[in-house]
């Protein structure tokens, strides 16, 4: 059986329950919101280099934006042993995966497309000629985060501590991927491509390829019981 | 929803655990191992202070360097073993290769620590600042939090079988990332010029080997470590056991 | 023309542990296609872990699952597509309408037909009227028949079911049993789990007793009704001296 036609199945039903529901977009959004509207006050706005504070601070919101999301998105699977029904269908253990990771990814970015404007026009930035490297290092960045959340959440949501330990899972294995998308939306923020960038871009490509085949091959072992 | 074992109807024994009975680590292996730490980590310490020679700019405190390096190695070696054994453990599926890798999870944590206190140690009265973002030192707080992240996960699942699984997939992830975050860190201090390079350069004979003379003894202590940790791991099993059969 | 192994359930020195417990200890069963197996015993005797064997969520720790010649291990996704499970839990989403519920999982399954699936699938289980309401508005029974319909959705030739009767009043059950009788077929195969006695001897045509996880009781149920239940009685009897 094919991977791509359940995961978009399974993607498409996420997205139908969060209309109906809004529990993810909404709690998370208005967190991340606050985030970017207290560091604004709490960081300088103007002055030369705050293209890195900016990249910094937008990271962490995106960070958190992820953490949250993909918690809530599990944990709902688990209510009504609704995991277990996707794992007792034909479909297979990858499909789901990507199902998840597709469902993650798209609640992440809906949240990044409304915080980013907010973020350039509170810090008065000027990407200028930067917008598509901010574009692009959100997708590769959150790509990454999402992949390695993604198989974690899976396992948080079958231990004691539930979704709670995610960010603990998380936090330290994403640091390259974190530390990259910053270089990476600090130059987009500077106006564009800067000396160093390229090797930034590239070991984000490297870590997403990576750990998306990491993931693929060890989600079934975090599936069976 | 597991389910609980109940009695079985005519009382009798019932046939116990299904892996095959894995031989304890030989008591004489690990009494070995005991041994050659117990001797040569006062050689170590000995020609740490005495057969080295000092350096001429940093004086006696670089001497920390001969327990910071071996510790570093050790520590690196230890999750590189959680690493093979992770991939065996989802390979085989037994329980052995995931008492070998907590095990030694357990015991490069303490090395690691060791890393990251001797080296503030070393940095303060040498450089002046405690911490600095130096790529290996960087990538050495990063295995430890990942290190402790797998250590906290694995408190957080009482089942064992789940318990394995998951710490394996977490080792894997970890360990994988290890070269990644070395790279970024080093890619990232290049923009901030520090003051000191921490390459090694060309080290004097001496120094080189009572540093390798260091990495031999720290080695005999981890397997040391190793080994008692492995043989709780194995009576903690059979301890199991023993409840669920009375 | 390569032969098509005849669709049978079969378990081989089965056995699963959890730690130091043993769900399932080395189980034996052969279960040929046109069953209609009731599977009873005590809570924590392994029923459960048996279902969640075959389904394919529990992995053995030693022996083999095999469905129709196949082991579980090695095609997974292959026969879970002849299998239908109904848990404990109803494995819907609460706030999806039924008939989303049903759409969803109708495209998960992969089928051609997506839409006709539906449709039957929610005819023959009577909740067709319900179809544009959200399963958490409705009652234990008829999200139960919801997660029956969604079981069916692929005509799997397998059915499990755990502990279906649990909370449904007598009307409900008998309905419920009525609809199993239906689905008994030479065709397929369908195992119940159950604690009711009565309702064990009603339809299902074989009773297997599983204790601590090992089998203490297969035998055909083929009118000595009484001379069963007074075995299974004897069973509970030791059971509770103990």
């Amino acid at each position: 059986m094919s991977w791509l036609a359940p995961a978009l199945w399974l993607a498409r039903k996420d997205l139908r329950l969060e209309m109906k529901t809004r529990d993810v977009v909404a709690s998370v959004g208005l967190f991340v919101l606050l985030v970017v509207v207290t560091a604004s006050f709490a960081f300088p706005t103007g002055g030369a280099g705050r293209e890195g504070v900016a990249a910094g601070v937008l990271w962490m919101s995106f960070l958190f934006a992820a953490l949250l999301g993909m918690g809530r998105s599990m944990a709902i699977e688990k209510e009504d042993a609704c995991l277990e029904g996707l794992l007792v269908s034909p479909a297979p253990r990858e499909a789901v995966f990507l199902g998840k990771l597709l469902t993650n990814l798209g609640f992440t970015f809906a949240v990044e497309v409304v915080i980013l404007p907010v973020f350039i026009a509170l810090l008065q930035l000027r990407p200028g000629g930067g917008l598509w490297l901010l574009v692009l290092s959100a997708f590769l960045g959150t790509l990454g985060l999402v992949t390695v959340g993604t198989l974690f959440a899976a396992m948080a949501v079958n231990t004691r501590g539930r979704e709670a330990i995610l960010p603990l899972l998380v936090m330290p294995v994403s640091v390259p991927i974190m530390v990259a998308a910053v270089k990476v939306s600090q130059a987009g923020f500077a106006g564009g491509m800067g000396e160093g960038t390229l090797p930034w871009l590239l070991l984000m490509v490297g870590y997403d390829a990576l750990f998306l085949l990491v993931a693929l091959a060890t989600f079934h072992h975090v599936t069976e019981e | 929803m597991s389910d609980v074992k109940a009695p079985t109807l005519d009382g009798s024994t019932r046939p116990r655990p299904v892996e095959p009975a894995v031989a304890e680590p030989a008591e004489r292996t690990r009494r070995l191992w005991g041994l050659l730490a117990l001797v040569t980590i006062p050689v170590l310490l000995a020609m740490a202070f005495w057969y080295a020679p000092e350096d001429a700019n940093q004086g006696a405190a670089q001497r920390i360097f001969y327990i910071h390096v071996p510790s570093a190695w050790i520590g690196f070696l230890a999750f590189a073993v959680v690493f093979v054994a992770s991939i065996a453990f989802l390979a085989t599926g037994a329980r052995r290769w995931d008492d070998l890798a907590a095990s030694s999870a357990e015991v490069g944590v303490v090395f690691t620590s060791a890393v990251l206190i001797t080296g503030p140690l070393w940095g303060r009265p040498v450089w002046g600042v405690y911490w600095t973002w130096d790529p290996r030192l960087t990538s050495f707080l990063m295995l430890w939090l990942i290190y402790l992240s797998y250590l906290v996960l694995r408190g957080y699942v009482p089942e064992p079988i789940r318990r394995a699984r998951f710490s394996a997939v977490l080792g894997i992830v970890g360990f994988l990332d290890v070269p990644i975050v070395y790279l970024s860190a080093r890619w990232w201090r290049s923009e901030h010029p520090t003051q000191f390079v921490v390459e090694g350069g060309r080290l004097p004979d001496q120094m080189l080997v009572t540093m390798l003379v260091g990495v031999v003894a720290f080695t005999f202590l981890y397997l040391y470590l190793l080994s008692v940790r492995r043989r709780v791991a194995r009576l903690r099993a059979a301890a199991e056991l023993e409840e669920v059969v009375r | 023309m390569r032969e098509r192994p005849a669709l049978g359930i079969s378990l081989e020195q089965v056995t699963k542990a959890f730690g130091a417990q043993l769900a399932l200890d080395h189980v034996d069963l052969e279960i040929p296609q046109g069953s209609f197996v009731a599977v009873m015993g005590a809570n924590g005797a392994g029923k459960t872990t048996l279902l969640r064997t075959i389904a394919g969520i529990a992995v053995p720790t030693s022996g083999s699952v095999r469905i129709a010649g196949v082991e579980m291990r090695r095609a997974g996704p292959r026969l879970r597509a002849l299998i239908g499970v109904v848990a404990h839990e109803t494995m819907l989403y609460a706030d999806l309408t039924v008939a989303e519920n049903l759409r969803f999982h109708a495209g998960l399954f992969g089928l051609a037909h997506p839409r006709e699936a539906v449709e039957r699938a929610s005819e023959r289980l009577g909740v067709t009227p319900v179809l544009d309401r959200p399963v958490r508005a409705l009652s234990r029974g008829t999200r139960q028949r919801v997660a029956l319909a969604r079981a069916l959705l692929h005509d799997p030739a397998v059915l499990l079911l755990d502990e279906p009767y649990t909370g449904l009043d007598e009307a409900a059950a008998a309905s419920l049993s009525e609809l199993l009788e239906e689905l008994a077929t030479p065709e397929r195969i369908v195992l119940v789990t159950l604690h009711d006695v009565v309702r064990a001897m009603a339809g299902p045509r074989r009773l297997v007793v599983l204790s601590g996880g090992r089998v203490a009781l297969d035998t055909p149920i083929d009118g000595r009704s009484e001379d069963i239940a007074e075995t299974y009685l004897g069973l509970l009897r030791q059971e509770v001296r103990r």
